[in-house]
């Protein structure tokens, strides 16, 4: 059957209403599709940035020390109920990511930090992953 | 009657009368505040003059070398230790676990009578306060409990079940005030404040009608004076909490509680003034939360320097007079009627922020504040003087049994920012570093004070600063746990250790004792817990080593 000019109109602003609603929703997360389910989104593993840069690390340091250091892990790491960051060999990126992320309970409690963007958590990451790379404290 | 006889006769009726007395597990010599209801410890200090002492007399020096335990009760959950100080009640003991499981047993056998587990919102999860809590307070047929999720609550104390349960706070606007100890009762009203003096929220004290549980006042701490703080938004951020447990005083029908530190806990450049109420006993109506006077111990304060510790009531030249300390490691001797100073004596062996205080007028000479960018030497340091686990005085040795910490830490002031999570805090620093006092090597110790001017009577060391309560006895026992777990019986003349049992969890909490078919117990709770090992494992390295626990340990003679 023949379309109209006014089928073709409507079709096409139909069309351009869609795509422009589309286009004005905010990127979807693809985490979003599996927190519907009662599943919880897999970390990510890998930091978005260079971790040795160290315009990330001054930010991770300065983070650090304002919410992990004084009660809890001790300036530059040495505090805590963990054993020290300098001289650490076993720290990986997605390790330290989760932890962060989601806290711990043991006999001791670590809070979680899922409330600080991801970025800001990669920048911890970062500082955490320069600590270890330097010598131990004797 | 003739002379000998008479003589016969008050032999027979005082040896029948301390048969009874030692029968009922208690022969003492003393009355009034501190010896009344000797069987039991019904409230959080065991009497409101907070001395910690028993005055049962079963257990002795001579035999104390004797104690086993009795009973353990393990509540099963472990995390942040076991900070309770138990209440036991005719025969019954009631304390707290981890998330506020509370529990009621046995104190004869340690069986479980019964066991509430609060349902805590999710938000609980959330905060930098998390799992602990430091008992329950028990009266008027109630067990009472401040919740990890800003909640009063009372349960029957018969049964455990519900009665009531009041929301006070508004955690997620407060960056997670809650409850980390138990409300107190005066008369028939229940108060006590929250968590959150170096967090930037206004610190308050909460009163509820105990029996139904409806609020009956709510003061806010950080005063309503341009004096006292420059802008709203630096009293609003102010902090200034009541987070201890204060006491009443039902001869003169006063609370006495104590205030936290102002915020940002090391940069005070935003709050000028000085900073009422913070760092400040105060003495309040019960009725209306009213202040009958206050005494502030650090204005503008800018070391973390809380009020909060125990009001201890002690005879002073015939008449009870408050004896204080305060996290700066001084302790303020004033009239419990109107705060006037009598003394500030210094308990702390190392201190930096101030030249000295004025004993009569309590002023800090010379302050030695933190700077913005500079690094600088701070003694004591942010856990103070000593934690808040209280010490004990004896009225038949007139003397003070409690620990202090010799360490200092290095801090850099720093701007404080915007804080950004529920969980974070304003303490106004880029670093901070324990460090030795200078010239000496850090540690902690158990001493032995006149309360009144301070001089030394005997003091013993320990490598790692005790963070247990104290506990003293009518026959003259110094009861103190370590860090790495021993409980220690020390003779409170001279400090020599005539006892000591390894329960295998460092102690925190408070050691008790109670009588039961006239048969004493000393109770220790164990379990290594609290902020303060994460805070100190970076200068005692070993704490990171120590384990936790949690359980509660009866010992007898028999």
């Amino acid at each position: 059957m023949k379309t109209t000019t006014l089928q073709k109109t409507v079709s096409l602003l139909t069309l351009l209403l869609c795509a422009s609603a589309y286009a004005m929703e905010p990127a979807k997360d693809p985490a979003d599709a599996t927190q519907a389910a009662t599943k919880p989104a897999p970390l990510p593993t890998e930091a978005p940035f260079d971790l040795t840069d160290p315009e990330h690390i001054a930010l991770g340091k300065k983070r650090f020390n304002a919410y992990c250091a004084a009660y809890c892990h001790g300036n530059e790491g040495s505090g805590g109920k963990t054993p020290a960051f300098k001289g650490r060999t076993d720290m990986t990126q997605a390790m330290l990511f989760k932890v962060i992320t989601e806290g711990r309970v043991g006999s001791d409690v670590m809070p979680s930090w899922h409330a600080f963007t991801e970025e800001k958590r990669w920048e911890l990451v970062a500082y955490i992953m320069d600590l270890g790379r330097q010598p131990a404290n004797k | 009657m003739k002379k000998h006889k008479v003589k016969q006769t008050l032999k027979i009726v005082s040896a029948a009368v301390a048969l009874g007395l030692t029968m009922q597990g208690a022969a003492y010599a003393g009355s009034g505040p501190g010896y009344e209801d000797p069987n039991n410890w019904p409230q959080f200090h065991r009497t409101y003059n907070a001395w910690h002492f028993s005055p049962l007399s079963q257990i002795t020096k001579a035999n104390v070398k004797k104690l086993k335990v009795a009973w353990i009760h393990q509540p099963g959950n472990i995390t942040m230790g076991q900070q309770s100080f138990p209440i036991v009640i005719d025969g019954v003991l009631y304390y707290i676990s981890a998330n506020n499981n509370v529990w009621a047993v046995d104190a004869a056998t340690g069986k479980t009578i019964w066991h509430y587990e609060t349902k805590l919102d999710p938000v609980a999860n959330e905060v930098f306060y998390k799992a602990a809590s430091r008992g329950v307070t028990v009266g008027r047929g109630k067990v009472f409990v401040g919740t990890l999720d800003g909640r009063f609550l009372a349960l029957d104390q018969k049964t455990g079940k519900e009665v009531w349960s009041t929301q006070l706070t508004d955690m997620k606007k407060e960056f997670g005030a809650l409850f980390s100890a138990p409300p107190q009762l005066a008369g028939n009203v229940l108060f006590g404040g929250t968590t959150g003096g170096d967090q930037p929220i206004i610190g308050k004290i909460f009163a509820v009608d105990a029996d139904t549980g409806k609020r009956v006042w709510t003061m806010e701490i950080p005063k309503n004076d341009p004096k006292s703080w420059p802008s709203e938004k630096a009293r609003s951020e102010g902090g200034g909490t009541a987070w201890w447990p204060g006491t009443y005083d039902p001869t003169t029908d006063t609370i006495y509680i104590g205030t936290s530190n102002a915020a940002p806990d090391y940069y005070p450049d935003e709050r000028k003034g000085d900073n009422l109420y913070t760092a400040t006993l105060l003495a309040l109506n019960p009725k209306d939360g009213s202040i009958k006077w206050h005494r502030q111990e650090v204005p503008h304060d800018a070391w973390d320097y809380d009020s909060v510790y125990e009001t201890l009531l002690i005879p002073i030249n015939g008449k009870d007079t408050i004896v204080h300390l305060n996290k700066n490691g001084f302790v303020y001797v004033m009239d419990k009627d109107n705060g006037k100073l009598q003394n500030v004596w210094q308990y702390t062996e190392n201190q930096n922020f101030t030249s000295g205080i004025d004993p009569k007028t309590g002023e800090i000479h010379n302050p030695n504040y933190p700077e913005v960018g500079k690094q600088k030497l701070f003694c004591p340091n942010l856990l103070g003087t000593r934690s808040w686990n209280p010490g004990a005085y004896n009225p038949n040795t007139k003397l003070w049994y409690s620990t202090g910490m010799e360490v200092c830490n290095t801090v850099t002031g720093a701007k404080q920012e915007k804080v950004e999570t529920i969980n974070g805090l304003a303490l106004g620093l880029s670093e901070i570093t324990l460090v030795d006092p200078p010239g000496k090597k850090g540690d902690g110790w158990l001493g032995a004070f006149d309360p009144a001017t301070g001089k030394v009577k005997w003091k013993i060391r320990f490598d790692l600063p005790p963070i247990s309560a104290v506990l003293t006895t009518e026959t003259g026992l110094v009861f103190m746990g370590d860090f790495r777990g021993s409980v220690h019986a020390y003779d409170g003349d001279n400090g020599k250790e005539l006892w000591n049992f390894n329960t295998g969890s460092g102690i925190r909490g408070g050691i008790v004792s109670y009588a039961v078919n006239g048969k004493q117990y000393i109770v220790v709770p164990s379990g290594l817990g609290s902020h303060v090992p994460g805070f100190l494992s970076g200068k005692f390295p070993e704490i990171k080593t120590l384990p936790g626990g949690s359980s509660i340990i009866a010992f007898t003679l028999e």
